[in-house]
């Protein structure tokens, strides 16, 4: 090889490499370029679309992963339930115990109460009815406190979940917002348990107990609270049975006025 | 008696409906989005001076929907005013309009639609002229739950409407 062939090696070499590294830079150049270019229409573009997507994931976490990790943490409290069980019962015994320290307390309050409201006419009654039965005063004021209390009727239109008509001896909720929001829960159950003509007919909801009375173009919602019991339902649904059938026709559907003086003069002397 | 009008809000996700609610019931708006899941119940008087009367509207802010048809079908009945609403920037929110609405009208017949195009504050009246094909034609009002622009129009004509 002499001094020429081997300077045009070398030459083709350094060029080559020199070509091809120049095309490479322009090549990254331009993707650099383009990228910057791009961005922004990009960016433009790939946001709804994430933005949806993020969307959906949210509403899809929910549904998809919900069931599994409420499966895994329910096999897992299964699995060590010794462990679990430990851990909780202090904890658990603690506010049994409060709970109950409360209660007691407010019911010897009320009794107290009750009890020192001599000259009432309810404690005259009270006394008499004591004396007659020969159960003690303080046995009867207990069963007393225990009853359950009717709190609120409402009648409400099915589908619409507007109210036709309402009673109650307190009125301190929002019936409008409550009986739309029953007649969804309502829909909402019926529609996700698919079986036909079943119909929602109970929702307990923090100390309240709510019997829904289905009838077929209206249903009736009662708000209790106190200890409601298998007894009181019946009762309440007899009752409830009794004035759709023996008192309400088609006109008072429509009629507001008449159906609330129909109700109110049927439940005012409730004795459930 | 009082009267009271059962409205429901419909749309695909983020178009709004919670906020327009939100600015109807309470005047306010937040620029950050909680998804609505399940349905959220609100409620408003309006009064309506013309006719001497107040009409209470109960409002259902159903949760969105990319497909009317997964809508379900019992949080419809008793519908007194369907509000479908539609986010006027994402076209994905009104490319099938027509066929959603078509859905609606099957569903619930003779219950009257009032389309709207929301986030009138996002695009130009240029824009909204130029679109006139893809929902002009079947747009009833072009509101703004942020600026409040046509909020309580919307509602109290609507109002009017039903007694
Ligand atoms: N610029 C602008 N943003 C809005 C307007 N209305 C709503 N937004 C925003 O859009 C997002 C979604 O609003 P939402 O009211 O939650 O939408 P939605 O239709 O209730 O959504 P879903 O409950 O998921 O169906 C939020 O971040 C709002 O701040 C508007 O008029 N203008
Ligand atoms: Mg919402």
């Amino acid at each position: 090889m002499n001094q020429d062939e081997r300077l045009s090696i070398l030459k083709d070499i350094l060029l080559t490499d020199e070509r091809e590294y120049a095309k490479k830079v322009e090549e990254k150049l331009k993707i650099v370029e383009d990228i910057v270019n791009k961005q922004n229409e990009l960016s433009e573009r790939v946001n709804p679309i994430i933005d949806e997507k993020l969307n959906d994931f949210v509403v899809e976490i929910p549904k998809t992963l919900g069931p599994t990790i409420t499966e895994t943490l329910k096999s897992e409290i299964r699995n060590s339930q010794d462990a679990v069980v430990e851990a909780l019962f202090p904890i658990i015994g603690k506010m049994i115990k409060k709970y109950i320290q409360q209660e007691m307390q407010i019911l010897s309050e009320q009794i107290n109460s009750k009890v020192n409201s001599t000259f009432s006419f309810e404690s005259l009654k009270r006394k008499f009815k004591s004396k007659r039965s020969g159960v003690s005063e303080a046995d009867l004021i207990l069963q007393e406190l225990a009853q359950p209390i009717l709190e609120q009727i409402m009648v409400i239109e099915k589908g619409s979940g507007i109210i036709i008509s309402e009673y109650s001896k307190t009125q301190s909720i929002d019936q409008d917002m409550v009986s739309g929001m029953l007649t969804a829960i309502k829909s909402f159950a019926e529609d996700a348990f698919e079986k036909e003509n079943q119909e929602l007919s109970y929702i307990e909801y923090d100390n309240f107990h709510i019997h829904l009375q289905n009838f077929s173009s209206y249903y009736i919602a009662v708000i209790i609270s106190g200890p409601y019991n298998v007894m009181y339902k019946s009762k309440l649904e007899d009752k409830l049975l009794d004035f759709a059938k023996n008192y309400i026709n088609e006109y008072d559907i429509k009629d507001t006025k008449s159906f609330t003086k129909k109700l109110e003069q049927y439940f005012k002397n409730n004795v459930l | 008696m009082k009267i009271s009008k059962k409205i429901v809000l419909l749309g695909h996700f983020g178009v709004g409906k919670s906020s327009l609610i939100r600015r109807f019931v309470e005047n306010t708006f937040s620029e950050d989005y909680k998804v609505t899941i399940g349905v959220h119940i609100f409620k408003k008087n309006v009064s309506i001076p013309e006719k001497g009367t107040d009409v209470s509207l109960v409002l259902w802010d159903l949760e969105g929907n990319d497909d009317i048809s997964n809508t379900r079908l019992s949080y419809l009945i008793g519908t007194h005013a369907f509000i479908y609403v539609y986010d006027v920037s994402r076209p994905a929110t009104y490319k099938n309009l027509e066929s959603e609405l078509e859905f609606l009208k099957e569903k619930q017949k003779n219950t009257p639609i009032t389309v709207v195009g929301n986030k009138e504050d996002l695009v130009t009246k240029t824009y909204l002229k130029q679109n006139v094909d893809d929902f002009g034609s079947l747009t009833d009002l072009y509101v703004s739950a942020k600026t409040g622009h046509k909020v309580d129009f919307l509602f109290s004509k609507l109002a009017e409407a039903l007694i």
